[in-house]
């Protein structure tokens, strides 16, 4: 009762009037005005909740043109047109065979001679000597039954029954019948039924007719309040446990999320944002971090070079001298060098930037504050093969730390510190590592609670070659963090490439747990 | 770096050393004293007792084999390195190993010596080898600054001279081939002329190895000949050569095979070189050489270093037990690397090797206590103003590569030929889908939206991300800016779609800006607009091209915007 549909109730009203007499389709359609398609949903629940019971099928059976017919109602049936020929070659003196008939009338060959068999035998028609057809005269009924019945049903189908016997019986014959789908007629049956109202029905109808139908709605209107019509309203309930409609949301791409929460850990610890350029010269990307120009990593198979401009046009001064000179012999930086002369045409050559450390040594040589934090999330280019482990540019999270407290185990400290902060980690590895432009370097290891031991980041403190020439007299602390593989983790995936996807369903899809 | 092969009972038995029984060292075991070396243990497989390790250090090439991992693990239990008599100067030579002049201009420096005694088995041959290719290719640069020959000692007559010969005047029988071959030949078909031969074109004489007897022993760096430089198992008197355009990587290479050899039981007999000009090392001296020198250091900016006062004797004694040589003299002490080692450059060196050899876990972390203020830079507090506003305007955000193709970059937009179709190039491109540096957002949008067209409708995203856009004016030929990106796409998309998210957004931003019509292959004509700020064009918007959308396989009209979020500072 309480999840009547405004539909059913209609057709409960129509049937509660007149209990025990009988309704159709038909009335039903007149009393609640409904459109068929919902009348036929309603009745349909209706009988599933046992609400009303079908009274009666009635059978009937009803006549219509098919398409032959239409033809035939357009050029005559066959038996009118051989009727008619016959008569022609009568007052012409013809002679006419079958095959004549069939080719002057272009007609079936099975329609001619059930045509020729029904007028032979009605006696309309003679087959004379030579198989030729002769016209007696007298007239056909079966033809003129079919005038009769092609006129008729061209203006609308009828039930059979309410058709004379003799048109009926012609009407039965040229129906169109398994094996015979060449007719001008088709009779169908349709089954009509006629329904009640079961016992709980006449109850649930009698409450509605007492309490009013017509107060449930479906939607609150604007209308209802300002009336305030809506007192008197009954509020249909919802099938709540259906499935929401899906809906796309505005919102940050997860792995940017997950970037922003790196971003504000770093700021919380009192790192300040730097940033860099997507091209840099070798100098800045590998000179100044005393990466020897002859280093394997600056191998044509690493880094990406600019085509056009192919060279910066200068490096500025002094630490285009001092960063040759700390390659060169150790200048100043208490350093013996790398001992080889240096290239500064080398140094002017463009790349993309293949290391985050890049922005921070143009940091260092613009007058960072001592004691100072610095942090980049900067888009570095690798020459790799892009596969699942290898984007063709991806994010590299580093930065420095100034200050004259800064020693290694203030580096271990610090570390610690991104272990808690960044990865939630509570035990921490330190292994001793490499990276060219810091000595000591450590890698770091973090538990990780899914992944088990992972590499959470490299750092080190900057060899003085690196500081020196770039006018910083104090230690510096360079780290980098690898997150890709935390970010996947956390969103759930396992190739690198779908941190940069272009599927938008995937996007819209994709949730982080972080 | 390098990545090596080797067995695990060679491993345990080098460690052990030659007077010792080995003893099986667990895999845990073997993780901690990898920390010695900078190794990772990549693979380990139980069967065949293979250890796949990666090396870290690319100044330590002397680490880079079975021999090194184990030497610098045995020192450390030891507490000393092992003394290598043949590094100091000996009174009797193997023989002589004459340079030709001339050979300066081409492949100037050559250090050689003998090993006997140690019976090469098939994985000390295969370590041999594994040892040659690696210190070749990656500390020789493909053989470029060092390569390294080794050979049979026996069919040696010495003196052995290093000359400069024409391509056609000798021929030899190359490792590899059956038949006799010139060099020219040599560098025209052999495999190792052809990957080679670079090292040398250019020149018109070219090096060549041979022994008194006037037998090529190899045509350095390309290849050794097949009759003496064929090492194989069972052989015990060995020749070893290495020649180079660094006299110290040259030294340094030989140091660590004559330590390898020994170690594995050879007894090493230097080889005297005769130059034809001075060198650093002089006219004549011995190889293997010592040339390293003793360095004094204070102990206090070791500590300093360190953040740990550890005193001379734990100073002293992390670094015998790493290999060093010292000497501790009141505050410094006076550090001198094995011959195996030419890796000092700086003081920080040696507080790394003091660290490494206590264990990094000697060291309590300590947090940096001085007060900084973090924060972002203008810019990036922009773009996440942008960034949340899209948000809210039901945008998706988008992050994509900013490498791509100049088809999709420029020609799939209509832009060739156009002023908007510069980008910057990479000259060494390794596939021709990234190949340029975006210089808008839209296409990397349009990628997305080609992808998606069974993702339910409308779609609304939006990007910020960087761009390159190719400036003469600017130090490195290009500009990076940050840029919004944003492109609508459904069935009615439509023009004013766009604009009145362009109108909301910078009535936010308190940024008045105007439209005016501009003429862009990539949008409808009439119905696109440059986006005007106190009379500079800050981005753009408009209707997409059919055309573009045909070319990006997009069967929805959509609608684009592009802002450049530096722009929006200017006026602040």
């Amino acid at each position: 009762m309480d999840n009547l549909h405004p539909l059913e109730s209609k057709v409960l009203l129509a049937l509660a009037p007149q209990p025990g007499s009988p309704s159709t389709l038909d009335h039903l359609a007149d009393s609640t005005g409904l459109e068929p398609s919902q009348l036929s949903m309603a009745v349909e629940w209706l009988l599933a909740k046992s609400l009303i019971a079908v009274h009666a099928e009635t059978v009937a059976y009803i006549a219509s043109l098919t398409p032959i017919g239409e033809v035939f109602f357009e050029k005559y049936a066959p038996i009118e047109r051989v009727l008619s020929a016959a008569r022609e070659a009568g007052q012409t003196g013809k002679r006419l065979t079958i095959q004549d008939i069939q080719a002057k009338e272009a007609l079936e060959p099975s329609d001619v001679s059930k045509a020729v068999g029904t007028l032979k035998k009605e006696g309309a028609i003679l087959i004379v000597q030579g198989g030729c057809i002769e016209s007696t005269g007298r007239n056909s009924p079966t033809a003129e039954a079919m005038r009769a019945l092609l006129q008729e049903l061209r203006s609308g189908q009828r039930e059979l029954q309410t058709f004379a016997e003799p048109l009926r019986a012609v009407l039965q014959q040229h129906a169109v019948k398994r094996g015979n789908a060449r007719e001008p007629f088709r009779v169908d049956e349709r089954v009509t039924r006629s329904f009640l109202l079961t016992p709980s029905g006449q109850e649930v109808a009698d409450q509605l007719s007492r309490d009013g139908v017509a107060e449930e709605v479906s939607q609150l209107t604007p209308e209802l309040l300002k009336e305030g019509a809506w007192r008197t309203k009954q509020f249909r309930k919802y099938t709540i446990s259906l499935r929401a409609p899906r809906i796309a949301a505005g919102k940050r791409h997860p792995y940017r999320e997950f970037l922003d929460l790196v971003k504000l850990k770093l700021v919380s610890m009192g790192f300040q944002e730097m940033r860099g350029t997507l091209v840099e010269t070798e100098f800045w990307n590998m000179d100044a971090l005393f990466m020897p120009q002859f280093h394997p990593a600056r191998d044509i198979h690493d880094v990406y070079f600019v085509k056009n401009p192919t060279h910066a046009r200068d490096i500025a001064e002094p630490y285009l001298t001092n960063v040759t000179q700390v390659h060169e012999n150790g200048a100043r930086a208490g350093s013996t060098g790398w001992g080889y002369q240096f290239d500064a045409e080398r140094a002017r050559r463009l790349v993309l930037r293949s290391q985050g450390t890049a922005v921070s040594a143009r940091r260092l040589a613009t007058s960072p504050s001592v004691p100072g934090k610095y942090f980049s999330i900067a888009r570095c280019f690798r020459y790799d093969q892009v596969d699942a482990t290898h984007a063709t540019d991806f994010f590299q999270v580093e930065g420095i730390v100034l200050g004259s407290d800064i020693n290694f185990r203030t580096l271990l400290g610090l570390l610690n510190l991104f272990a808690r902060e960044v990865a939630q980690a509570k035990e921490v590895k330190f292994l001793p590592a490499y990276f060219p432009f810091t000595e000591p370097s450590v890698e770091m290891h973090v538990r990780h609670p899914k992944l088990g031991w992972m590499e959470l980041g490299g750092a080190g403190l900057f060899r003085p070659e690196v500081t020196t020439p770039l006018g910083v007299s104090v230690p510096v602390i360079a780290w980098g963090l690898g997150l890709d593989r935390m970010a996947m983790v956390a969103l759930g995936i396992h190739d690198i490439r779908d941190l940069f996807s272009a599927d938008l369903e995937f996007i819209r899809t994709m949730r982080g747990s972080f | 770096m390098p990545t090596i092969s080797l067995q695990r009972d060679d491993l345990e038995a080098l460690i052990a050393g030659p007077d010792e029984t080995a003893s099986r060292i667990s895999i845990d075991q073997l993780e901690q004293w990898l920390m010695l070396v900078k190794g990772e243990l990549k693979g380990h497989n139980p069967e065949t007792g293979e250890l796949r390790i990666e090396l870290q250090d690319s100044n330590r090439p002397d680490l880079w084999c079975c021999e090194g991992i184990a030497r610098q693990i045995r020192t450390k239990q030891q507490g000393a390195a092992s003394t290598y008599p043949f590094f100091k100067k000996q009174k009797r030579v193997a023989g002589k190993l004459v340079v030709a002049p001339g050979l300066e201009q081409v492949r100037p420096y050559v250090a050689a010596c003998t090993a006997i005694g140690y019976r090469v088995t098939a994985s000390g041959l295969a370590q041999l080898i594994q040892t040659q290719e690696k210190l070749a290719d990656i500390f020789g640069r493909k053989r470029r600054s060092v390569s390294i020959g080794l050979y049979r000692l026996a069919p040696i007559a010495f003196p052995v001279s290093y000359d400069l010969v024409k391509p056609d005047d000798v021929r030899f029988m190359p490792l590899g081939m059956e038949t006799v071959m010139t060099l020219r030949e040599i560098l025209m078909v052999h495999p190792k002329g052809v990957e080679y031969g670079g090292i040398v074109s250019g020149h018109d004489r070219l090096p060549i190895l041979r022994d008194a007897k006037g037998q090529v022993l190899s045509f350095p760096p390309i290849i050794n000949s097949r009759e003496i430089g064929e090492v194989q198992v069972g052989d015990d008197h060995l020749f070893v050569e290495v020649t180079g355009t660094d006299l110290h990587m040259v030294a340094l290479t030989l140091n660590i095979f004559a330590a390898n050899l020994a170690d594995r039981g050879a007894v090493i007999a230097p080889v005297e070189i005769q130059s034809p000009v001075k060198t650093p090392f002089g006219k004549r001296w011995q190889t293997p050489i010592d040339f390293g020198a003793p360095r004094s250091i204070p102990l206090k900016a070791i500590e300093a270093a360190l953040g740990e006062a550890l005193g001379s004797k734990e100073v002293t004694t992390a670094l015998k037990s790493y290999g060093y040589t010292v000497k501790s003299a009141g505050l410094k002490v006076a550090v001198q690397l094995p011959p195996y080692r030419n890796d000092l450059l700086h003081t920080v060196d040696v507080v790394e090797d003091v660290a490494i050899s206590q264990g990094y876990a000697r060291f309590a972390p300590v947090m940096p206590s001085q007060f900084t203020v973090g924060g972002l830079s203008r810019l990036e507090q922009m773009a996440d103003r942008v960034r949340h506003l899209m948000v809210g305007m039901e945008f998706q955000e988008i992050i994509s590569n900013i490498m791509g193709s100049h088809q999709d970059f420029c020609t799939r937009m209509r832009l060739d030929g156009s002023e908007w179709a510069k980008v910057v190039e990479v000259d060494n491109v390794m596939s021709l889908s990234y190949s340029c540096l975006r210089q808008w957002i839209t296409p990397s949008l349009l990628q997305v939206e080609t992808n998606s067209s069974r993702a339910f409708y409308p779609h609304r995203m939006f990007e910020v991300g960087e761009v390159a856009v190719p400036d003469a004016r600017a130090d490195v030929g290009s500009r990076t800016i940050t840029v919004l990106g944003a492109v609508i796409a459904h069935a009615g998309a439509h023009f004013s779609e766009i604009h009145s998210c362009l109108d909301l957004l910078l009535y936010y931003l308190d940024r008045s800006f105007t439209l005016e019509p501009v003429p862009h292959p990539s949008f409808l004509e009439g119905r696109a607009g440059r986006i005007m700020l106190n009379g500079q064009a800050i981005g753009l918007l408009g209707e997409l091209h059919p055309e573009v959308l045909e070319q990006w396989q997009i069967g929805v009209p959509a609608v684009a915007l592009e802002l450049e979020i530096d722009r929006l500072l200017d006026e602040a």
